[in-house]
């Protein structure tokens, strides 16, 4: 009965918000905004809910959750735009995006990937929202059970996934990318003690390596000196096809893209870490579950499918700890969590006790959100496809300047554009070289992480590793990295069938065996 | 002659626009308050409170963002303090931030720096609810007889947390295993999971999950006990340990600064923006909700505030033997 009453008071929520023509119209601005934010290069989710959070002090509490978990959910959703159509990503969650929703674009099925992907999204944020509303309370258990060490694992996977699917030719590459990320991450004052690393008395590189102007670099430059070199089109720009749903391709994707919402609201649920993760672990299981990986990376709607749902998914994930514990599941859950308390909202466990009905009430905004986005994508699709009919000469030009734009508005810092360049020219060497340029950017962003809590870990521990075996999801993580790693050596595939023939001869055996003394059994009674 | 009229004409012309220039200089764009501890903690979310009532009387936004990490918050006080000292660029901190000098993170006195005080929260020691220890004497006898073992987790190394731990520590003759956070959420992120045993964080930052359950309150770290709705009395830890009135308490100074030598319009502007923004019903009734108690303190009497503060942070971390920088190398005079 309580179950009734509650998907009763949901609803009758979901139909008051939607009622009233001022939430509406709030509602779909703020996607469309937080679309173009994440649509930019080096725009993201978390600088606009950022910004609209001091915006919306002045606004009621509804109004205000409104507008920003409507930006975050169009923000996470629009990185795809220019993942999809010209290989930048604009948010470092649609990176995974990138390496199949590109591609599809050179086919000239760059709309369709659009259209599939928006459908997706909105899927991922409707099935995060549901977990919001049933059992967050079991979620949030979960996201204790992460400690240093389990941060660190985590944070290591994130790297070394992102290696593994990257490589055009040699695994090994892509990892050593990760380690230069991680490298590069490591410049700056040192988390725990504040000891200066790598610095070499610039003041500027005191505070560390800034993301933003790394991930710019890294995906924009290169791909602008490519198109301009190559004098090619950046993307095929459009067959004539429908972008409105494709309902049978989703339908038939429809465990795929459960699966990848399932992925994203677990990682969404861990503290701190976000859609960049949950994009990539998404992907990586797609493309190690499908009958045909080699398809992966050459323009494989499920690669995009699994990517775009899994960080939309997140967006769910991320609010469960937060509302009930008032720790932030990912970097714009944190911007929200600032928003709440600025509206007198504490989320914690008395959140249901002060604020009966604010859980069921983010999770409305939610529903509504994915409703909104997928209505703005589907309309937006079938025109920005046409921003590919801009001759290249002109819109590369175009590129550069909102790279160099997006670089300079973090913090209004001329440091980041000296950042910005060298890491640009250094990766288009890279590339050329057979590096995957993801790995790196995903080692610059996780690299702190794994830093921090390796460290912590240890201090906790005193020196002993001995927790990894210990803690049940610490040593989970820790034999799906070995597994990583290793089954990428060829001795691994030696090993793997020496022990699958192995197997079966001892199978077979025992079978003949059986065979022989039932047949003598039959024998014996005759 | 026209020659000179003209030339005076263009000189009178142009002494007013910089006039009116200057009449109205204070503020022209949007504020940025660079919080150096982490989103969601006391910090934090005082400065969120108040920017959003001040750039109402300021006309302009003032956006708040986090920049954490270093020792005692000196990388986001770095930062702010590299940026042009023309009062666009204010600092979030708290009294937490004047030991960055000792422990190596910062070159300054803390003086280099304008404040304004919003007010603070008394300091709570905590356990995981599920550790036997169910009053601080059992903690204390634990940890005494198992030296460096228990751990015990507050933000960066050299706040105000830490220094409340290692009072009770000096106080109580109690040596715990330290493990420094990002900031208050995270570390009591880790005593909910069990990472650790032991948080001090303020009270305002704790009460939601000691109302929940999900950590368990031992003793106030003020001379005086506290009542929490829900919870009753929280005893104060002097009761069982009176040697700790040595050393604390150590009292929380929150609020924001702006480098000392911004022009003295702006630092006008932003001192009586600070004085209506503290006055409005807003600002009172948030703090009475969050167990917050204000100050309101500028200019001369902030001053004096920090600067005690400072000399007893430092000179303390250095007794503690855990500053890194003699204070008065950098001029920090003893208490």
């Amino acid at each position: 009965m309580l179950i009734f009453e509650r998907i009763g008071s949901f609803f009758g929520i979901v139909f008051g918000i939607a009622a009233d023509p001022v939430n509406l119209a709030v509602l779909f601005g703020s996607v469309l905004l937080g679309i173009l934010f994440g649509a930019m290069p080096g725009l993201t989710s978390t600088l606009g809910v950022a910004l609209l959070t001091a915006l919306t002090f002045g606004m009621d509490t509804a109004l205000a959750m409104i507008c920003l978990l409507a930006i975050y959910v169009g923000g996470t959703y629009g990185g795809s735009y220019s993942s999809i159509l010209i290989n930048i990503p604009g948010t470092a969650a649609a990176a995974a995006t990138a390496l199949d929703g590109y591609p599809l674009a050179c086919k000239g099925e760059g709309g369709r990937a659009i259209g599939l992907t928006t459908t997706a999204s909105a899927i991922g944020t409707v099935i995060s929202m549901l977990f919001v509303v049933s059992i967050s309370p079991i979620i949030s258990s979960f996201a204790l059970q992460f400690t240093s060490f389990e941060f660190f694992l985590l944070a290591l996977f994130g790297i070394l996934i992102s290696g593994t699917l990257t490589s055009p030719d040699l695994v090994i590459k892509g990892w050593i990318s990760g380690f230069l990320g991680l490298f590069l991450a490591c410049v700056g004052r040192d988390l725990l003690q504040f000891y200066p690393r790598f610095t070499f008395g610039f003041m500027e590189l005191e505070s560390g390596i800034e993301v933003v102007p790394v991930l710019i670099g890294a995906f924009g430059i290169p791909q602008i000196i490519q198109v301009l070199k190559d004098r090619t089109k950046i993307a095929e720009a459009q067959k004539l096809q429908r972008i409105i749903p494709e309902i049978g391709t989703v339908i038939r994707n429809i465990p795929a893209i459960i699966r990848s919402a399932l992925i994203g609201v677990g990682i969404g649920s861990v503290p701190g870490i976000g859609e960049d993760i949950a994009g990539w672990v998404s992907y990586g299981t797609a493309k190690n579950t499908s009958k045909h990986p080699e398809t992966f990376g050459k323009g494989e709607l499920k690669g995009v499918l699994a990517s775009e749902t899994a960080n939309n998914a997140c967006v769910g994930g991320a609010m469960i700890p937060l509302l009930n514990l008032g720790i932030p599941g990912s970097p714009p859950a944190a911007m929200l969590l600032g928003a709440l308390m600025l509206h007198n909202v504490t989320p914690g466990p008395m959140i249901t006790f002060e604020h009966p009905t604010f859980i069921l009430e983010v999770a409305a905004i939610l529903l509504l959100a994915s409703c909104a986005m997928w209505i703005t994508g589907m309309l937006l699709a079938k025109q920005v496809v046409k921003v590919l009919r801009i001759p290249a000469q002109l819109f590369m030009p175009i590129i550069g300047l909102l790279c160099i734009i997006g670089s300079y508005s973090l913090g209004l810092n001329i440091f980041n554009l000296y950042l910005m360049l060298p890491v640009g020219i250094i990766c288009y060497f890279l590339i050329e070289m057979g590096y995957p340029i993801a790995p790196l950017v995903i080692g610059v962003i996780l690299g702190p992480m794994a830093d921090e809590n390796l460290r912590r870990a240890l201090m906790v521990s005193q020196g002993s590793f001995l927790p990894i075996f210990q803690r049940p999801v610490a040593l989970i993580l820790f034999i799906i990295i070995v597994w990583t790693v290793i089954s990428q050596f060829e001795f691994y595939d030696r090993i793997k069938k020496k022990v699958v023939l192995f197997i079966l001869r001892k199978r077979e055996r025992s079978t003949a065996g059986s065979a022989e003394t039932n047949n003598s059994g039959e024998k014996t009674t005759d | 002659m026209k020659k000179i009229l003209v030339i005076t004409l263009v000189l009178l012309l142009a002494a007013m626009t910089a006039g009116n220039v200057f009449a109205q200089s204070f503020p022209k764009r949007n504020i940025t308050a660079v919080v150096v501890w982490g989103a969601g903690g006391g910090t934090d979310t005082c400065n969120r409170i108040i920017h959003a009532e001040m750039q109402k009387f300021l006309g302009v936004n003032v956006n708040v963002i986090n920049k954490t990490g270093g020792v005692a918050g000196s990388v986001g006080m770095s930062y702010a303090f590299s940026r042009p000292h023309d009062g666009y660029t204010l600092c979030g901190l708290s009294e937490s931030n004047v030991t960055a000098g000792v422990q190596g993170g910062w070159n300054n006195r803390f003086d280099v720096w304008e404040t304004f005080i919003v007010g603070g929260s008394p300091d709570i020691i905590s356990v995981t609810p599920n550790t036997p220890y169910k009053t601080l004497k059992d903690l204390i006898e634990a940890a005494k007889k198992s030296p460096g073992k228990i751990t015990a987790a507050a933000s960066g190394a050299g706040s105000i947390h830490h220094l409340n731990l290692l009072a009770l520590e000096k106080g109580s003759g109690a040596d715990f295993n330290f493990i420094p956070y990002k900031g208050s959420a995270p570390s009591q992120n880790a005593a909910m999971a069990g990472e650790v045993s032991v948080v001090v964080t303020s009270l305002a930052e704790q009460q939601q999950l000691l109302r929940g359950g999900k950590l368990r309150a031992l003793g106030m770290l003020i001379p005086d006990s506290f009542d929490v709705e829900g919870l009753g009395t929280i005893p104060s830890s002097f009761d069982s340990y009176p040697g700790l009135s040595k050393y604390l308490p150590i009292s929380q100074a929150i609020g924001f600064a702006v480098p000392a030598d911004a022009p003295l319009e702006a630092r006008a502007a932003l001192q009586a923006a600070f004085r209506k923004a503290m006055a409005t019903d807003k600002v009172k009734n948030w703090a009475e909700e969050n167990y917050y108690l204000l100050s309101g303190a500028t200019g001369a009497e902030s001053k004096a505030i920090f600067n005690a503060l400072e000399s007893n942070f430092a000179w303390t971390l250095w007794d503690l033997g855990a500053a890194t920088v003699k204070p008065s190398k950098l001029g920090i005079p003893k208490p």
